[in-house]
């Protein structure tokens, strides 16, 4: 099974949505408990004071993605860096994707981005373990310029998924910057798929796609990682 | 987890040290049930040994030192780094072997006991209050000499206030939080290696006469030897920067190998500034006229060198050099005490953090009370001798400690990086730290041992059941 990380500000009061869980009941779930400190407070003087508080919270939230039918476990860490410590423990647990919860109820249909340099491989595969045999239908989209090769590789992509029994709908944008197109497609869709992508300047300016996706959707954004040791490879 | 009340024994108030099994990876240490993440790297672990140490030496001490030892004064800050660095050896070693929060404390109460380690732990809280308010007092003369820079003459009167001014704020913004503090002081770090290293290599060519005029030579050690080792001693608080790098020992990525590097490092790359900083001053003047501009006379050899630009650039260097100095040590102060509050040697809610800034505000409130009230006495050889003496105490001890292990070996003890010319370091890092706080003023070593008694005396009375794990018996 695929193992899908959700990292929570566990301290902060941050939950997840009643659809969330079940949307991932196909999936192995390692939740992510982090609290940041600012640079003056040592991680271990927080865990001290907090450790029991949060993992409370943290085994409850266990609890609600087991009940929805998925296995799940939790992990809590203090830091001074967010990113630092998802990535680590992303790269602990092997985990496929990771999760940015917003709010959803139960999810009839998910979009999935496919524009830009990302191992559509990688995402189908993912999405296809998703829906497993539920009735899940999902929209592909793919935004580029290049309209004959995107048309392609739109319609491998859901001939694969089709072939798995899944409800495909597929939607080409041209010439149309595909973070907007992502955002216009959003609209009647519960949850968002989409690959990572590798930092850029843009990235570095505005922050990552996926968080200015997940801020605009409002719904949770599931983000397939790229495959560490292939990358390392190349 | 185990009940830690069996193994650790209690305060008065009926608090064990809370000690549980842990894991130390290069990434994150790992406990029962949570993983506290390492976030620095080597450059962080240098800008916190570099940025603690790097303001007193060249901006506050050389018209000091000058006045008592002549040119030699280079040799006391020589002397200085060495003895620092025959501690930062062992500190290295002990740290690798235990990198965790807490620093020469942890090592010694792990090594000798919890009596020696409850005197450090306490003394070190002083310690770095008395650096502290050396530090601003230093602060609060550049302040004064920046404001005569722009034309505002208001002369020494103000030095204090403005000093107690500055350590209120900087009291009162680590409670709130300092986002991204830490690269702040990586770039305060990086302009002031970079203004002195234009303004002391200008500098070193002009006093070996390869540029500019040839200065009048001077009798290298006018007043002897003696006034060198004593200015060696009263210098020796530009150095107490390295071993806050043991401190954040728990956050560093990779301990093994950026402890020892960052240890180390930062002691040579202040050493050697030091040393050029003393040699380019009294060059320019003379001693004798360098002791009468005081405080600030690198502002005076700017001017020298390069005009008012020069005298400009010193300033500004000399107010974020005893600005991030006296923050570094702020901080250093409240992680002090929580690691003597974690092992029951104090109340545990001296070490509490509030979760809406996520800072330890009794902590940081306990260090910033008494540094304005040493602030104000305005004594600032005094200051610098007493942080010097309670640090002594401490490396010394720590020497002890690393020699101590090193005889029992515990299973636990196995430090990645291992002192070079064992026994032969330990013992002079040892021997070098007590015979140089023979050479303090008798004031100083008094106020130091008062310090050092009290803290038994509270021991005794507070702690006396505690036991702390590890310890070597």
């Amino acid at each position: 099974m695929s193992r899908v990380l959700v990292p929570l500000a566990i301290l902060e009061s941050e939950s997840v949505s009643t659809g969330l869980p079940t949307l991932l009941a196909t999936m192995d779930v390692t939740v992510l408990g982090y609290h940041v400190l600012p640079e003056q407070t040592p991680p271990d003087q927080a865990r001290l004071q907090y450790e029991d508080r949060a993992t409370d919270a943290l085994v409850d939230l266990e609890a609600a993605f087991e009940a929805a039918g998925g296995s799940a476990d939790h992990r809590l860490v203090f830091t001074h860096d967010r990113e630092q410590t998802i990535d680590r423990i992303a790269d602990d647990t092997a985990a496929d994707a990771y999760a940015i919860t917003g709010t959803t109820g139960p999810v009839d249909r998910f979009l999935v981005t496919l524009s830009g340099d990302v191992a559509v491989d990688r995402i189908t595969a993912f999405v296809t373990e998703l829906v497993g045999d539920r009735e899940i239908g999902v929209t592909l989209v793919l935004a580029t310029d290049d309209e004959p090769s995107g048309r392609d590789s739109l319609e491998a992509a859901a001939d694969s998924l089709a072939g798995h029994g899944i409800d495909v709908a597929t939607e080409l944008v041209v010439g149309e910057p595909p973070l907007e197109a992502l955002l216009a497609a959003a609209v009647g869709h519960d949850a968002i798929v989409m690959g990572e992508q590798a930092p850029s300047l843009r990235s570095f300016l505005l922050g990552e796609d996926a968080e200015r996706v997940a801020a605009e959707s409002v719904g949770p954004v599931l983000v397939v990682r790229e495959h560490r040791d292939e990358t390392a490879a190349e | 987890m185990s009940d830690p009340s069996s193994v650790g024994g209690t305060n008065v108030e009926g608090e064990s040290p809370q000690i549980e099994p842990t894991v130390e990876t290069d990434e994150a240490t790992i406990t029962d049930d949570a993983e506290l993440e390492r976030t620095l790297g080597l450059t962080g672990g240098l800008a916190i040994g570099i940025g603690t140490m790097i303001g007193a030496g060249i901006f506050v001490f050389p018209g000091l030192a000058a006045g008592r030892a002549g040119p030699a004064a280079a040799g006391s800050f020589a002397i200085g780094a060495l003895v620092a660095l025959l501690v930062a050896l062992p500190a290295s070693e002990l740290a690798t072997a235990m990198p965790k929060s807490g620093g020469g404390y942890y090592y010694i109460s792990r090594g000798l006991g919890t009596l020696p380690g409850a005197v450090v732990g306490l003394s070190l809280w002083f310690g770095l209050v008395f650096a502290t308010a050396f530090y601003l007092v230093g602060f609060g003369y550049y302040a004064v000499d920046t404001l005569a820079e722009l034309g505002v003459t208001v002369g020494d009167g103000l030095v204090i206030p403005l000093a107690l001014l500055f350590g209120a704020s900087v009291t009162v913004l680590n409670v709130t939080g300092t986002e991204n503090a830490a690269k702040l002081q990586n770039g305060i770090v990086a302009l002031l290696l970079s203004i002195l290293i234009v303004f002391l290599g200008y500098g070193g060519l002009d006093a070996v006469g390869l540029v500019g005029e040839p200065s009048a030579p001077e009798q290298f050690a006018p007043f002897g030897t003696m006034p060198v080792l004593t200015t060696a001693a009263l210098v020796f608080t530009s150095y107490l920067g390295f071993a806050q790098v043991a401190t954040v020992a728990g956050e560093m990525r990779d301990p093994g190998r950026n402890l020892p590097l960052a240890m180390v490092g930062s002691v040579l790359v202040v050493g050697v500034l030091y040393v050029a900083a003393i040699f380019v001053a009294t060059s320019a003047f003379g001693s004798e006229r360098l002791a009468g501009f005081g405080e600030t006379a690198m502002v005076e050899v700017g001017r020298h060198y390069f005009g008012s630009i020069g005298a400009v650039a010193i300033v500004v260097g000399g107010l974020l050099a005893t600005m991030s100095s006296a923050n570094a040590s702020v901080l250093s102060t409240s992680r002090a005490i929580y690691a003597v509050s974690k092992d029951a040697l104090l109340p545990r809610r001296a070490s509490h953090i509030n979760l809406r800034y996520g800072t330890p505000h009794v902590a940081l409130g306990m260090a910033g009370g008494p540094i304005l009230a040493l602030v104000a006495t305005g004594r600032v050889e005094l200051l610098a001798e007493v942080a010097s003496f309670l640090h002594l105490i401490a490396y010394g001890l720590l020497c002890v400690a690393l020699l101590a292990l090193r005889r029992n070996e515990p299973a636990w003890y196995d430090p990645d990086f291992r002192v070079p010319g064992y026994p032969v370091v330990p013992i002079l890092g040892a021997l070098a730290s007590f015979v140089l706080l023979g050479f303090m003023q008798p004031a100083s070593q008094l106020v130091g041992i008062a310090i050092m008694v009290a803290t038994a005396g509270w021991y005794a009375y507070y702690g006396r059941d505690v036991t702390l794990k590890g310890v070597v018996e």
